[in-house]
């Protein structure tokens, strides 16, 4: 089932009646509805929405993925609801006494995944893409060779050949910003199956910052970023500009929960195949199975 | 993403059409309680006692049209009907004689 995404860029006040939300636009005084079951995604990026705390109540009692950005329009805050599975506890209890051999083996299979996505992405747009094929099968249990930075310094060299010099920090300069709007709305999409699927987005396999509060929606969102580069690689070539990110781009990158994927031999959105890598991560703790379902970008056009 | 490959999916209308009896004082009240609840379920009232819903995929007008065989009224004639996208897409509508604009279904991805 796709879930719908809103996004509300224009002064709005959100409020709900029979269980559904009704959007009263403030310029022109239009009143629209959405169901709120049928909403995966809610981005508020603008400072004169009021929102009344019964709709924030409902939208979180259906596991919808609510997020707000600041005065320059970066996603800032994600909120999620404390109880998205009914067996939460019991798999708070199995991720939490997850052994180190599972872990390393489970972040060698998110590594390798990435590298290869990384890799296609570079193939469809024919730059040479050796380099990392070589490293994607040279991952380690735990990565242990840390081969997905050595592929990340080869791959943000190579992947935007109108910016030579680029550098990927989340400060740099553009199109560093529509990459950082992307993988905000890719990790809230993560995040959101994460508690859907049981599990705790805050304790991650591989990243353990202490000041981060989505360690394994970082580690489970790493194979899907190349999906985002792909969205951001058109942007820059259909626009040119791009130092300011334009409701247009805004609108190709809120695309990407309804992006098609090839995941397990099938289509799918982008968002679907989300909740099946989750669910296939919540079996691995659980013990039955030793394998992430990723997606795989293809290498050429389809 | 284009609708076309949405619609792969199965984009589903659901249609409810009803009536009911509304003689005496609790007839009335069914009536209107059988109406809200199909309002909390998100339909909305295309014509007189008939309210239709958008629903993503035919698994998902499933669950709707099993949530609205669980509160049937006691009284009452009542018609369930599941169609197509693309057949509800090819109904004309008028306002009198003028043809009026066909309603959309609900985008995957909208900006308000």
């Amino acid at each position: 089932m796709i879930k719908r995404t809103l996004y509300f860029g224009n002064p709005a006040y959100l409020k709900t009646k029979n269980e559904q939300l009704l959007v009263e636009l403030a310029d022109t005084g239009e009143v629209k509805t959405a169901a709120i079951e049928d909403i995966g995604v809610l981005i508020l990026d603008h400072q004169q929405i009021t929102i009344t705390h019964s709709v924030i109540a409902k939208l979180l009692a259906n596991n919808v993925a609510l997020i707000t950005c600041d005065d320059i329009h970066l996603p800032t805050g994600l909120m999620l609801n404390l109880d998205g599975h009914t067996l939460q506890s019991q798999r708070f209890q199995l991720q939490v006494d997850a052994s180190v051999p599972l872990k390393k083996q489970l972040w060698q299979q998110t590594v390798t995944a990435k590298i290869t996505n990384q890799a296609n992405l570079l193939a469809q747009y024919r730059i040479p893409n050796k380099t990392l094929l070589n490293l994607a099968a040279r991952v380690k249990s735990g990565d242990s060779d840390n081969c997905e930075a050595q592929a990340a310094g080869y791959y943000w060299k190579n992947v935007f050949p109108l910016f030579p010099g680029f550098k990927r920090f989340r400060e740099g300069e553009p199109p560093n910003n529509l990459l950082n709007y992307g993988y905000a709305v890719l990790r809230a999409i993560v995040a959101r199956n994460l508690v859907g699927s049981g599990l705790l987005p805050t304790l991650g396999i591989f990243h353990r910052n202490q000041y981060n509060a989505y360690c394994l929606a970082d580690d489970i969102m790493e194979p899907y970023r190349p999906y985002v580069d792909k969205v951001v690689y058109d942007i820059i070539r259909g626009n040119g500009k791009f130092l300011e990110l334009t409701p247009s781009m805004k609108q190709q990158l809120l695309g990407i929960p309804a992006m098609d994927v090839v995941i397990d031999g099938g289509k799918s959105p982008l968002m679907n195949a989300v909740q099946r890598t989750t669910a296939s991560l919540a079996k691995c703790f659980e013990g039955n199975s030793r394998k992430l379902l990723y997606p795989v970008l293809p290498p050429s056009f389809v | 993403m284009n609708f076309e490959r949405l619609n792969a999916y199965r984009i589903m209308w659901v249609i409810v059409m009803f009536d009911m009896p509304t003689e005496t004082r609790i007839d009335r009240k069914r009536y209107a309680k059988f109406r809200k609840q199909i309002l909390d379920d998100g339909f909305n009232m295309f014509q007189f006692s008939m309210y239709i819903r958008h629903c993503m995929s035919r698994e998902n007008a499933e669950v709707h049209v099993q949530r609205v065989k669980k509160i049937l009224p006691q009284k009452g004639h009542i018609g369930i009907l599941c169609i197509t996208d693309k057949q509800f897409g090819q109904m004309e509508i008028f306002n009198g004689k003028e043809a009026a604009e066909a309603l959309l279904p609900a985008q995957q991805l909208e900006l308000f």
